[in-house]
């Protein structure tokens, strides 16, 4: 009875997809315009990306890979194939391995001291009794907007030896000698770091600023009964709350930090970065080997420094996952 | 009735169109833009109203960049075959730029026929915009020249002569220079030498005696290169003894402490032309224009003396039409216009840049040409005659980059960071990984 109960409804059961089948026109153009857009219509949608991606980075990319093979001037008609010379000559040069060194001062002198500047300033302007909130956070925003050729010049003037307003001041201060920013090399470096820090500083003050305003304002209330004195909250609640956001800060420092090219080019003021290559970074190198023509020898260059980018990279990455999991644990 | 109308109106406009063609043809009023990129002062705002009047329908659009970076971008056009229709190219780049006269219009072909002007302009500039295979891509501009600016009133007042004839005299060499250098310091005021041991600030004879090198290196025959004929040339750099007698000889000047280590076109230069930190500036004619725009209050203290040791010359350039040029003849006429002699002899009365168009140096207007900012000398008279005494000089292909790690290294000489055999040492090694 059941089976013959069942049997007649099998047939119906069966009819039933027919049934769905004229039914779901009605219902279907939806979920069939949607799945087609995600199958074949959602590249197309994507293309200008992609063809932009294509052309401008990875073709380039792959273009100075090939050359970083080849003997290449620019204006040449023929380039010479070299193989894996320009390797070789690039792992054994000290003008190479000098701008490495240079690179790092910079970035080291330039980074950390930032990093604890935008972080007071930060917590300065998380203050809830602080007056004209906007405007202070505006300001911040100023020196990042600024032409960094025109930063270039003014901080150039700045620094120079005999009439430079930071000698003059050192002069007021009772120490009178002169230090040669352009041709010694730490404080050369300490220039073109506080050349950077003025441009960066209000920026990465301000994503400490979200981070902080993200901590739970129960947090610090709770804190308070318990007694802890500001600076207390500080190191305990706000210090902790905005622990990823100082990797980020620091891991997108890093990438612009091997980067930087404009400011050791205007204070040295030529691309071999100064009488003792004391400001030429690793872009800067680059720039001075593509100049002189020797595309090929730049390209390796070029190639060198990505090696370190995702060396320095893998670094980042395993501090980063020991940060987050041990706030997991917390 | 439509029909008819606009076959009518057709009939208008096909008639009209070659009538409006051929006549402003004859006045040649098709407005045209040429595209001009150079660097620094090379075409003057001047050159660009005054041709405006003679051809309104030609608008000039002039890219102005850096020294090197105008350079590299050309290299970049030409690669992309997308370049202006007058680019200039400078002297210690336009060694690199004869090796490929390929990319650049060959001037001596019709219809620009530059054999007919060459006799215009002074043979070695000429020389330095003829292609490895005698092509020529260039027309000269001005000629730099190189002189001995000097500060009357600081010449006075350190137990010096002033009058021009009487100061050239004190330097017919080199060592007679620095010599007069020395004598200059120790005439030194208290004032001087306490800012120097004081404050840091030291007076001196020359602005930087750096300078020197290429001053010297210039009155020679030869640099870094030996035209063999070949495309780019053969490299005698370490091998030239004037390469190595300019580098001693900048050292000693250097060494002898007559110079304020100050570089040029800095701010402290500018500053310290101002203030009198430093009596004489090794002067191009381009120069004095400089000095006017930065220091228009020491007005008349200024003077030009002859160079020690004869003539010389730092920078220059040629107007060059590249191959793949738009519109080449437009160009052509602009160059012809603009570096013409009557053309020169304008931009010189008001810029200073001295015509490489040697046949106005015996021209009364430039001759007789005196210069109240510069103490009413002669500048016309002597710029004029120390560029004829310069021999043609092969520029060769990476020149620029050798005077670049020779500068560095005589900075570094300059600094007390290296003794001068060391520096020339390092700097050769370094030319030699640079350029072979």
């Amino acid at each position: 009875m059941s089976t013959a109960t069942k049997k007649p409804q099998t047939p119906w059961r069966v009819s039933t997809p027919a049934s769905a089948k004229k039914k779901k026109p009605a219902k279907a153009p939806d979920g069939a315009v949607v799945k087609s857009l995600n199958g074949n219509w959602g590249y197309l949608f994507t293309a200008p990306f992609i063809v932009m991606f294509l052309v401008f980075g990875l073709a380039p990319v792959v273009y100075s890979v090939y050359i970083a093979f080849f003997q290449w001037d620019p204006l040449d008609m023929t380039h010479n194939y070299v193989g894996i010379a320009n390797f070789q000559r690039v792992v054994a040069d000290d003008q190479f391995w000098l701008a490495v060194r240079n690179t790092f001062s910079i970035w080291a002198l330039s980074t950390f001291p930032q990093m604890l500047m935008a972080i007071g300033l930060a917590n300065v302007l998380r203050n809830p009794k602080l007056k004209f909130k906007t405007f202070w956070r505006t300001m911040l925003l100023v020196p990042n907007i600024t032409s960094v050729l025109a930063v270039a010049i003014v901080f150039g003037q700045l620094f120079s030896r005999d009439f430079g307003l930071v000698n003059l001041a050192r002069e007021w201060l009772g120490m009178p000698d002169h230090i040669n920013f352009v041709s010694e090399t730490i404080p050369g470096h300490i220039a073109i770091a506080t050349m950077i820090t003025w441009r960066w500083l209000g920026y990465n003050a301000l994503i400490f600023l979200a981070a902080m305003l993200a901590v739970p304002n129960e947090l610090y209330e709770a804190a308070a009964i318990d007694g802890a004195s500001s600076w207390r909250q500080f190191t305990n609640v706000t210090l902790p709350g905005i622990r990823n956001t100082i990797t980020f800060v620091l891991v997108v420092g890093t990438i612009g930090g091997l980067q930087v090219f404009a400011e050791p080019l205007t204070l040295a003021g030529g691309e071999s970065g100064g009488d003792s290559r004391q400001f030429s970074t690793l872009t800067l190198f680059l720039f001075e080997q593509a100049h002189m023509g020797n595309w090929g020898y730049a390209a390796t260059i070029g190639i060198m420094i990505t090696f370190i980018v995702l060396i320095i990279s893998g670094i980042n990455f395993f501090f980063t996952r020991r940060i987050a999991n041990g706030e997991n644990v917390q | 009735m439509k029909k008819l109308i606009a076959r009518v109106a057709a009939t208008a406009v096909a008639l009209a169109l070659p009538l409006s063609m051929v006549a402003p043809a004859h006045a040649s009023a098709t407005p045209v833009t040429i595209s001009v990129w150079t660097y620094g002062n090379v075409i003057e705002p001047q050159a660009l109203i005054d041709y405006k009047k003679i051809h309104p329908e030609i608008t000039i659009q002039l890219k102005k960049s850096g020294l090197d970076a105008h350079h590299q971008s050309l290299i970049t056009s030409f690669l992309a075959n997308k370049t202006p229709d007058i680019a200039a190219v400078e002297v210690s780049y336009s060694g690199y730029f004869r090796s490929y006269p390929q990319y650049f219009t060959d001037l001596r072909q019709a219809p620009y026929n530059s054999g007919s002007i060459q006799s215009n302009y002074l043979p070695w500039r000429w020389a330095q915009g003829v292609g490895y295979e005698g092509t020529v891509f260039g027309i000269p501009t001005d000629v730099g020249g190189m002189e001995v600016a000097y500060r009357t009133d600081l010449f006075k007042a350190h137990g010096l002569p002033t009058d021009r004839t009487k100061v050239a005299k004190l330097w017919p060499t080199w060592d007679a220079f620095f010599n007069t250098g020395k004598l200059y310091q120790s005439h030194l005021s208290k004032a001087e030498k306490t800012s120097c041991t004081k404050l840091k600030v030291c007076y001196g004879f020359i602005d930087n005696a750096g300078t020197v090198y290429n001053a010297v290196l210039n009155q020679g025959t030869q640099k870094y290169y030996q035209n063999d004929g070949t495309k780019d040339g053969k490299l005698i750099y370490s091998t030239n003894p004037q390469v190595k007698k300019a580098f001693q000889t900048t050292a000693n000047a250097l060494a002898s402490g007559v110079g304020t280590n100050i570089n040029s076109f800095t701010n402290d230069w500018n500053v310290g032309m101002n203030k009198g930190i430093f009596a004489t500036i090794l002067a191009p004619a381009w120069m004095m224009d400089y000095i006017k725009q930065q220091a228009p209050k020491t007005k008349g203290k200024w003077d030009i003396a002859a160079l020690p040791g004869g003539g010389g010359n730092l920078g220059g350039s040629q107007l060059t039409i590249p191959k793949a040029a738009a519109h080449k003849s437009q160009a052509w006429d602009f160059i012809k216009w603009y570096l013409s002699p009557a053309e020169q002899l304008a931009i010189f009365k008001k810029y200073g840049l001295f015509p490489s168009t040697s046949v106005l140096y015996n021209n009364p207007a430039l001759k007789n040409y005196k210069d109240p900012f510069f103490n009413n000398a002669p500048v016309g008279a002597i710029y004029g005659a120390s560029v004829q005494t310069l021999h043609p000089i092969y520029e060769g292909k990476k020149e620029r980059a050798i005077d670049n790690i020779i500068g560095q290294a005589l900075s570094r000489v300059g600094l007390k960071k290296q003794s001068a055999a060391a520096a020339w040492t390092q700097a050769m090694n370094e030319i030699k990984n640079a350029v072979g």
